[in-house]
């Protein structure tokens, strides 16, 4: 039967029964709608909840720990050292791993003024991360590729320091650029580390002059005074007027040049230890923050601290803090001599940053952690991060990971969780939308026989005029199929829709709630047509009984009942 | 067999089982009928005639015997190729008329052009019209067949069955729903066509007046032929 008069022959044959059609459709609107509504919801908490806070194939290992009056003991098990990373990284299924390693010392920050109009204090936290293991994700977030893109051909006003340019601008080549502030998250950013003979360094590098230097240096840091106007080194680092502006020495342990001079771009002067003007010119330490951490200050400490809620993670980048390494609130501090006082500056977001912390790179917190707490602190990670090529590896990984002593993490152990929960709870609903479309599917095949049988007389009419039995069936599951199309478009248009207002409704209602994602629902391309089509599937699923019925009719004997 | 010969049957039989019970509804029928002519089949009720008309107009191939169609023994033709055979080499023209309440009159006309047919969409419409118009319905194209009389439905009807230009129509009983009036008209509007197209007429009928018509009668008593064939 030709394309154009079928379709004409199911519009005409739907028209003339409308109203069975659409009680019909019922079923199947219904149907397709759950069916769409709970895909789109199922899919939106893997992607706005689930991999929001660990992706699905990226995990976090730790050794293997017992439960030993309720607390977490780790018995008889190697190190994590860059050995055991290189072990992981060669199982199937893992694409990369890297060594995590967490503060051990005491530390402190404060910071926030130029934000709130005061500064916030508390207890600090760093995560070591390899900037390997963040950097997409920086750039993601921050858009960098389209920053370089301005950057290459942006000429502004003339600068000697960062503070000489607008917001957003820093200083570069003695121009004013828009910062490029993944850029800045690199293993070994330009900090000056102080040492003392037996000290650990990073790798390649040595303790001379009471700082950790490479071998050959190309461009040593520079010596610098901080003014002697008042106070010590601690406080005045982090006013920027002096901090940035302070005088650097022509000679490490020389004359110190006039007052004015700078530090250089984006530098300051940061003291050796919190009793001493002198110091080094370098740059702030380079933080990666969690973003969920803006959601708990807006849910939550804004309204308690009387701040008003930050709009965007856009403000943040380039937010100074300051830390106290060795210095804390609640534990033994570090002497003195070991204490350092240094600016931090926000230079991008990660769901990989811990929640409640700051995530540096690694290489500082090794530094600082061998420092404060001795070399053993220094010389194993605390977890292991993987990437496995797909989703599917996980499982497989995780048992050879089991076999090397290793664990999930508490975290990746609470995301896999999460997302069996996910998983089976959309399941389960999708199931149930099945059931209500095969409901729906026995109610065609009802409907269509009763059409069938009233219109037997039609077609044995049809079939005289030169219909095949095969052009009957197509006729009838042509009509079912159409019932299905357009069941199934209203049906998934109707779950979006309904989506789109529980979204709206629960940003509205629950804007309060704390880590309240952008919206539950998430409709990849193929969602609607994929309910489009499973409810053609069930219709004509439905319709093949009538369709069987309907080509097996004997025009002869049809034509010949009168 | 000669070109000219439309349908040859020979020792025809059709039988059903109704209840476990055969029941013989033709018994050894023979019948030739040529291209141009037209044949009255006569007889009562249940005597076979609506029985050897699905035979010949390739509704119905459960038959013994022999049964040539333009040469073609329908029965051994499958589903598909016995539908395209009908499709184009008979016309069907019935007592209760058969059009689609759904379709318009001219979508009627067209509905066997919907099977397969080769000729451009133009064409068949152009035809379509040129029909209703040789009719006296050129004017009533979009109406429902529900809209027109008895015998206007009828004409419809006849337009569909030569809309393809088949060499032979089956006509079961077609004036058996008209005034006298309108029956004389349909006829002669058969007849005309019959002569005009050389085609192959075979006519059900109880009408008297109808077979007098006719070239030929066939009467069957009882699944038999009665009367022999005899030329007109």
């Amino acid at each position: 039967m030709r394309l154009g008069r079928l379709l004409s022959l199911v519009a005409s044959n739907l028209r003339s029964a409308w109203v069975r059609a659409a009680l019909a459709m019922v079923g199947i609107v219904v149907g397709t709608g759950l069916l769409t509504f709970f895909l789109g919801l199922g899919q939106g908490l893997r992607e706005k909840v689930l991999e929001r806070i660990f992706p699905v194939n990226q995990l976090e290992l730790e050794p293997r720990a017992v439960q030993i009056f309720g607390t977490e003991q780790i018995l008889g098990q190697e190190p994590l050292d860059d050995a055991r990373v290189r072990q992981v990284a060669g199982l199937p299924g893992v694409v990369r791993a890297f060594g995590k390693q967490k503060s051990s010392f005491p530390a402190r920050l404060w910071g926030g003024k130029e934000l709130l109009g005061y500064n916030l204090f508390t207890e600090a936290f760093f995560d070591g991360m390899p900037a390997a293991v963040l950097r997409a994700e920086l750039e993601e977030l921050e858009g960098a590729a389209a920053k370089r893109g301005v950057t290459a051909g942006a000429h502004s006003d003339r600068c000697e320091v960062d503070l000489d340019c607008a917001a957003g601008l820093g200083c570069s080549d003695g121009v004013c650029v828009p910062i490029v502030w993944a850029d800045r998250f690199v293993e070994m950013p330009e900090v000056v580390l102080p040492c003392s003979v037996g000290d650990r360094c990073p790798q390649g590098m040595n303790c001379q002059q009471s700082r950790c230097a490479l071998a050959a240096e190309a461009s040593p840091p520079v010596r610098c005074v901080l003014p002697a106007a008042a106070g010590n080194g601690r406080d005045l680092q982090f006013d920027r007027e002096v901090g940035e502006r302070a005088a650097p020495c022509g000679d490490p342990l020389g004359y110190c040049g006039a007052a004015g001079t700078t530090c250089g771009e984006g530098r300051y002067c940061a003291a050796d230890h919190p009793e001493t003007r002198l110091g080094w010119c370098e740059r702030p330490l380079p933080a990666v923050i969690n973003p969920l951490l803006l959601e708990v200050f807006n849910s939550d400490m804004a309204r308690s601290l009387g701040a008003a809620p930050i709009g965007s993670l856009a403000v943040l980048f380039g937010v100074r803090f300051h830390v106290a390494l060795g210095d804390s609130y609640f534990s033994k501090d570090a002497e003195k001599q070991r204490q350092q006082f240094k600016q931090a500056i926000v230079v991008g977001f990660s769901r990989k940053a811990p929640e409640l912390g700051v995530a540096l790179p690694r290489e500082l917190v090794r530094h600082f952690n061998a420092r404060l707490k001795g070399r053993a602190a220094a010389d194993a990670y605390d977890a292991i991060l993987i990437d496995t090529a797909s989703n599917q590896d996980v499982p497989q990984v995780i048992v050879e990971a089991e076999k090397l002593g290793l664990q999930l993490s508490r975290k990746s152990r609470a995301a896999r969780t999460f997302g069996t929960v996910v998983l089976v709870t959309s399941l389960a609903l999708v199931l149930l939308a099945a059931v209500v479309l095969a409901v729906a599917a026995v109610q065609i095949a009802q409907t269509f026989a009763m059409l069938v049988h009233e219109r037997r007389r039609e077609i044995a009419v049809l079939r005289a005029l030169g219909a095949a039995r095969l052009d009957i069936a197509v006729l009838v599951l042509g009509e079912a199929a159409a019932i299905g199309l357009l069941g199934g478009a209203c049906g998934g248009g109707a779950a979006v829709g309904a989506a789109a207002l529980v979204d709206h409704l629960a940003a509205q209602w629950l804007a309060d709630v704390p880590l309240l994602p952008q919206g539950f629902f998430a409709f990849p391309a193929w969602a609607v047509p994929l309910a489009i089509g499973v409810a053609v599937a069930f219709t004509i699923a439905g319709a093949l009984a009538p369709a069987r019925r309907a080509m097996r009719l004997d025009p002869a004997a049809v034509l010949a009942e009168g | 067999m000669s070109s000219h010969v439309a349908i040859e049957a020979q020792g025809l039989c059709r039988t059903f089982v109704a209840d476990g019970m055969p029941l013989h509804a033709l018994r050894d029928v023979s019948l030739r009928v040529s291209r141009g002519e037209s044949v009255a089949i006569v007889g009562r009720s249940g005597a076979g005639k609506s029985t050897l008309l699905n035979l010949v107009g390739a509704l119905d191939r459960g038959y013994q015997g022999s049964l040539r169609v333009f040469g073609q023994e329908l029965r051994a033709l499958p589903d598909r190729a016995l539908s395209r055979f009908r499709n184009r080499q008979i016309g069907f023209v019935f007592q209760s008329f058969n059009l689609l309440p759904n379709l318009s009159v001219g979508h009627n006309v067209l509905l066997p052009a919907s099977f397969g047919v080769d000729l451009p969409h133009e064409a068949l419409v152009e035809r379509a019209r040129t029909l209703l118009s040789e009719f006296g319905l050129g004017d009533r194209w979009g109406q429902k067949p529900a809209q027109m009389s008895g015998g206007e439905r009828q004409r419809v009807a006849i337009a569909r069955a030569l809309l393809l230009q088949p060499p032979l129509l089956v006509c079961d009983e077609p004036t058996g729903s008209l005034d006298g009036e309108t029956a004389a008209h349909i006829l002669d509007t058969l007849r005309g066509i019959q002569r005009a197209q050389d085609t192959a007429l075979v006519i059900v009928t109880h009408d008297p007046d109808v077979a007098a018509a006719c070239d030929r009668t066939v009467r069957l008593d009882r699944g038999r032929v009665a009367v022999p064939a005899e030329a007109a």
